[in-house]
């Protein structure tokens, strides 16, 4: 048992039962938990495996509510360090008010995407499963990379991801999809690559691997720790296809089938936009973060509107989708300039960092909902051109409802979560006199309207004599509406620009 | 001139050419073998950091050899990955071709 | 300022009062809900009317003044009834019953009617909310509401036209949502609370750091709404597609929430000549411009949509003579008149349909109730319009406006003639006039009538003032004037080249080429990008970006 474990207990805030739960060992565990999942899966036939991963995944949920409501209740990060050792030679795991949401947030999305791919059209479209094995890889490095604490770690977090992100995209094995997944994997390699070189630049600067150690140590003046940070920067920008290194992206999320397309694109490329965040708001010294944020933030204004644009351009509802997840990652990097990195918060800069993740999670449910509803929509009509969509609404009514609903939420219409984001990054925008963020927002949400209203109205037509439909059932339908929901409800949730998100801030 | 500098020198040239490997080839094999010569590189300068922890006052620096071992390990593992896409590649290529064939010749 | 009371001066409590008010919202949006059960679906004419019940009802009983809170902070929602909400509420409520009672004739042979009243219904619960709602973020939401479900009234026909005015009606949707979150955002900042009440963040707005920017933004917002040039373009596109009820509830009520925003939003007593000038300049230029190019139009319709643009310009040019002296009367009379043009361009869309759909007997009826209703709208005297063209008068501060004010009249009479000769040349189609008749003339009577009834309340002068004689040959010149000019343009109309609908969009169109070639270059600029070796030099050069800036001081 670890002193901050103990000190958990000792100063009594935690509640009930739960209280008697250990936090620390719980962070352990919710990393393990999805692996154990491939124990049956490669023992047990494919029917047991699916149901042992998906009580797994709901498991994974109770798990992370239960960090998230600790971590809320006690107002301190949970922390545990791996066999009791601490850095800088041990390995820690902490889950701040940030981490336990974004847990909470996968492990929930996870769930709705795995309640989705249990309901193939029948056995021979159900999923292998690898399908299962790869997506609990995924979980457990999510998860990982959520919670830990050393750069090296997350290091290899990320490539834990990336190796099982990749075969996803190549599931059914045609050629334009392995083309797609070996694009990404190897501009993944160069990104992690580029990474670790900053990495390593970083220990030997500081002679510690911790983000909370290191942060202490790096100094501002030295030219090493600017090379570190940039080339940690720019690697983990190619693994979260910002704009101009978006290239894998397209292909890879719009190639795979659209269980593994919804967990790319709504969960998977969030763990190098956190780290990248990390990194900004917590290792880098406050002086060189202040000078790197407006580049940043100028590439994230880049993929908002070319991406945005781009996504506009598309005949294929697939890749505008993708190309809509390439534009919306955008608005994460508008963040930066309006938050600093170190020190209490003013009211507008907390605005900005709660405008900020309460965006990465409502896009995240969101994103899920409209490639899951995307799926269904071109089983039922068997394409998925934009232009020929007409009749969708009668074939597939709640997955079309399920797209616009996501979309709502993407375009920052009330009431939905993606609404409250954008109202306070604007805020904050407005409040602290960098009015070009806010007129970027608001261009970005223009865009969003357009690529996802001109989806909608072809969806509304009325079909084409000629059109033949496939039937759809309800249940393989409902899923996406309910993440779809959830994005909407999480602009109901109250959240305090100084609460939750901030506990443990750095 | 040291041999720990010698040793920097070495792995900086080694990600230099990876580097360049990587971006300016376009056969995906070419490409596999610079990404291993980059890593081969990082991992060389990832040894210099020990050396310069350990000149800061440990007696040895082992954290920096354990994690070059991880380090290689996933190197290898991302390789086997990448060749088993591009052998994958060529066979559904392949396939696909004498898909098209067999149906020109049936048109 | 007087009182205004609908009618019966009921001694509602307070309870009653809170339960009218939440179910004005609530209720439409249960009917919408009710409706997608099939065993409801055979009830739809009466769900349809029981919908626009509770807001009639509140309308006419609930007290002006009357606030309550539905949700406390941070999910604020607030509802009230103020004078000028409580006039568009009930007019509002009146159109919706009457429409709807003639959409379900109009409608009775189209298989997709009951889409069409699912949208019906959202907009009519957008609508009540937005004259209800006393919050910022309510109030946003309300607005998105009735202006996005309008769309399914735009474009319920199946055609390539439709999706086309569709399609424009959503784009500038969007943009008119992006220029007022903008300026609720600053609004909302210049105050302590996230989400204030309206009243609370307008009153803020003399002191905030942003209300440079507000103000046009807030312009653009709900003149985009309202249709004022140049921004009227999606209304003729709009109206030639809507069916007729779509087209009285789009022309008559959505365009309304502009009003209702500008109303609400615009700073109480604090005089802004610059914008108010302006507004009051865009106001005019759009009532003689709609008037202009509906006088080409060959389509009833879509005529009558050019002249609800040449309407909302005159509403334009009341709020904007209110900005430049900070009166608050204007904005109740800008209501006011609003309020007549609802119910009478409502009925004239209804008389158009009637007229086109309801056969040989329906033509008749509709015909003279639109040349009624027409004369109404120009101002004859002893109509309601009458009465509500004499109210504004008074607003405009110099005496050119007040001329060109009445002059506009003219305008709106030769508008009113030709849609009355364009019904007369049509052939008369086989049809109907089964249940059409009787919404469409009952809600005329109460178009023609109410603005009169009301005018006291409203002005605090006897109704007879509009009776004197200099008052009655003031209203009567235009007319004449208007009726001379319709007459000289029945000689040249087959000359006159009918104008392209929506104008200005019709030219914009030929930059359809610019913004293929912006879309190509992005696509070349993509393609680009998505070249390894590109990729891999952007990479590094990202690296090198981001160590100068940091490195370089």
């Amino acid at each position: 048992m670890t002193q901050d474990h103990a000190s958990f207990l000792a100063d009594g805030s935690g509640h009930l039962l739960l209280a008697g739960l250990p936090p620390g060992p719980l962070l352990a565990l919710v990393i393990i938990l999805p692996l154990a999942g491939l124990v049956p899966l490669l023992l047990a036939g494919p029917r047991v495996g699916e149901w042992a991963a998906m009580t797994l995944a709901g498991l994974g949920l109770a798990v992370a509510t239960i960090i998230a409501l600790q971590v809320w209740w006690s107002g301190t990060p949970a922390i545990y360090h791996l066999g009791g050792w601490r850095p800088p030679l041990g390995i820690a795991l902490r889950a701040d008010g940030v981490s336990s949401v974004l847990l909470v947030m996968s492990a929930a999305v996870f769930c709705g995407i795995g309640l989705f791919a249990t309901t193939g059209r029948d056995r021979k479209t159900s999923f292998p499963p690898t399908y299962w094995m790869l997506s609990l890889c995924v979980a457990s490095g999510l998860n990982l990379a959520f919670l830990a604490q050393d750069l090296f770690t997350l290091y290899v977090a990320l490539e834990l991801l990336t190796f099982a992100a990749v075969p996803l995209v190549c599931l059914e094995g045609k050629a334009a999809q392995l083309e797609a997944a070996l694009t990404y994997l190897l501009f993944a390699l160069l990104g992690s690559l580029l990474y670790l070189l900053g990495a390593v630049l970083i220990y030997a600067e500081t002679g510690t691997l911790d983000i909370g150690l290191a942060g202490q140590r790096l100094a501002a003046d030295s030219a090493m720790t600017g090379i570190a940070l940039a080339l940690m920067s720019a690697g983990l920008a190619a693994k979260a296809a910002l704009f101009p290194l978006y290239l894998w992206l397209p292909p890879a999320h719009a190639g795979a089938p659209p269980a593994a397309s919804a967990l790319l694109s709504s969960l998977v490329i969030k763990a190098p936009i956190f780290l990248l965040l990390r990194i900004w708001l917590g290792l880098a010294p406050a002086d060189l973060a202040e000078r790197a944020a407006p580049v940043l933030a100028i590439l994230g204004t880049g993929a908002i509107l070319f991406c945005g644009l781009r996504a506009l351009g598309q005949t294929r509802l697939k890749l505008l989708i993708a190309y809509s997840t390439a534009a919306q990652l955008g608005y994460v990097f508008l963040m930066l300039p309006l938050v600093k990195s170190s020190g209490p918060l003013t009211i507008p800069e907390a605005l900005a960092w709660t405008g900020g993740f309460l965006h990465i999670v409502s896009h995240a449910f969101a994103k899920a909902a409209m490639f899951m509803a995307a799926g269904v929509i071109a089983e039922a009509l068997g394409h998925d051109r934009i232009r020929a969509l007409g009749g969708a609404a009668q074939a597939a009514p709640l997955s079309v409802a399920a797209f616009a609903i996501g979309g709502l939420s993407l375009m920052g219409l009330p009431p939905s979560g993606g609404f409250v984001a954008k109202v306070m990054l604007l805020t904050a925008a407005i409040q602290q006199g960098v009015p070009w963020i806010a007129v970027v927002v608001l261009a970005g949400g223009l865009l969003a309207g357009g690529y996802v209203l001109r989806v909608v109205v072809c969806a509304l037509q009325r079909p084409e004599a000629s059109a033949t439909f496939v039937q759809i059932s309800l249940r393989r339908q409902a899923m996406a509406l309910v993440l779809a929901v959830a994005a909407i409800v999480l602009g109901f949730i109250p959240l305090e620009p100084m609460g939750f998100l901030l506990v443990g801030r750095p | 001139m040291t041999g720990s500098i010698i040793l920097a020198l070495a792995g900086a040239g080694l990600v230099g050419l990876g580097l360049y490997g990587v971006i300016m080839r376009e056969n995906a094999l070419h490409r596999i073998l610079a990404f291993n010569v980059l890593g081969g590189g990082i991992f060389i300068v990832f040894g210099f950091a020990a050396r310069r922890g350990a000149g800061a006052g440990f007696a040895a620096d082992p954290v920096p050899q354990a994690l070059v071992i991880t380090g290689i390990v996933v190197a290898f593992s991302a390789t086997a990955l990448a060749t088993a896409i591009v052998v994958r590649l060529a066979a559904a290529r392949d396939e696909e071709h004498a898909d098209a064939r067999s149906a020109k010749d049936e048109g | 300022m007087s009182r205004i009371r609908w009618g019966v001066p009921g001694a509602t409590d307070a309870a009653a009062a809170d339960v009218l008010l939440v179910a004005s919202v609530a209720v439409p949006l249960i009917v919408a809900v009710a409706l997608v059960s099939k065993g409801l679906r055979r009830h739809a004419s009466w769900l349809l009317l029981l919908a626009p019940m509770p807001a009639l009802l509140a309308a006419l009983l609930v007290r002006e003044g009357t606030a309550l809170v539905v949700l406390s902070p941070p999910f604020r929602l607030s509802l009230a009834l103020d004078e000028a909400g409580g006039l568009l509420l009930g007019g509002a409520a009146i159109l919706w019953l009457a429409a709807g009672r003639f959409a379900i004739a109009f409608l009775r042979a189209d298989p997709s009617c009951n889409r069409f009243l699912v949208w019906w219904l959202f907009t009519m619960a957008g609508s009540f909310a937005v004259f209800l709602v006393a919050d910022l973020a309510s109030f946003y939401l309300a607005y998105a509401l009735v202006s996005f479900s309008a769309f399914g009234l735009v474009a319920h026909d199946d055609s390539a036209a439709a999706r086309r005015a569709g399609s424009l009606y959503l784009s500038l949707t969007v943009l008119g949502e992006a220029f007022l979150i903008a300026a609720f955002v600053m609004l909302a900042a210049g105050t302590d609370q996230a989400n204030p009440l309206i009243r609370d963040a307008v009153a803020a707005f003399p002191t905030s750091p942003w209300r440079g920017a507000i103000l046009p933004l807030l312009l653009l917002g709900f003149t985009l709404k309202m249709g004022l040039f140049p921004l009227h373009i999606w209304m003729p596109l709009a109206h030639s597609v809507a069916p007729a009820p779509g087209s009285a509830a789009l022309s008559g009520i959505v365009v309304k929430a502009g009003v209702i925003g500008l109303v609400r939003f615009l700073p109480e007593g604090l005089p802004v000549p610059g914008w108010g000038a302006a507004l009051v300049a865009a106001g005019m230029v759009t009532a003689y411009y709609g008037v202009a190019i509906g006088l080409t139009q060959r389509h009833p319709k879509r005529a009558l949509a050019y002249s609800t643009v040449s309407q909302m310009g005159v509403v334009g040019v009341v709020l904007g003579a209110g900005l430049e002296t900070g009166d608050r009367a204007a904005l109740l009379l800008a209501a006011f008149y609003a309020l007549n043009h609802m119910l009478l361009k409502g009925s004239m869309f209804l008389a158009v349909g009637l007229a086109s759909a309801g056969g040989r007997s329906g033509r008749r009826v509709g015909v003279a109730a639109m040349a009624m209703l027409g004369l109404g709208l120009a101002g004859l005297p002893l109509t309601g319009g009458a009465f509500a063209k004499y109210a504004i008068k008074v607003v405009p501060t110099s005496d050119a406006a007040v001329f060109l004010l009445t002059l506009s009249a003219a305008g709106t009479m030769a508008l009113m003639l030709h849609v009355v000769l364009l019904l007369l040349r049509d052939e008369p189609k086989a049809g109907t006039s089964a249940g059409l008749v009787g919404p469409c003339v009952a809600l005329s009577v109460i178009a023609m009538a109410l603005p009169a009834i009301l005018f006291q309340a409203v002005t605090g002068n006897l109704p007879s003032v509009v009776l004197s004689t200099g008052a009655f040959l003031g209203a009567l010149w235009p007319i004449a004037l208007g009726g001379a000019l319709a007459a000289l343009l029945v000689r040249l109309r087959d000359r006159i080249p009918e104008v392209p609908a929506g104008d200005l969009f019709a030219l914009a169109s030929r930059l359809a080429p610019a913004a293929s070639r912006a879309s190509d270059l992005a696509a070349t600029v993509d393609r680009a990008l998505g070249r390894w070796q590109v990729a891999g030099v952007a990479i590094l050069g990202l690296v090198a970006v981001l160590s100068t800036v940091m490195i370089v001081r």
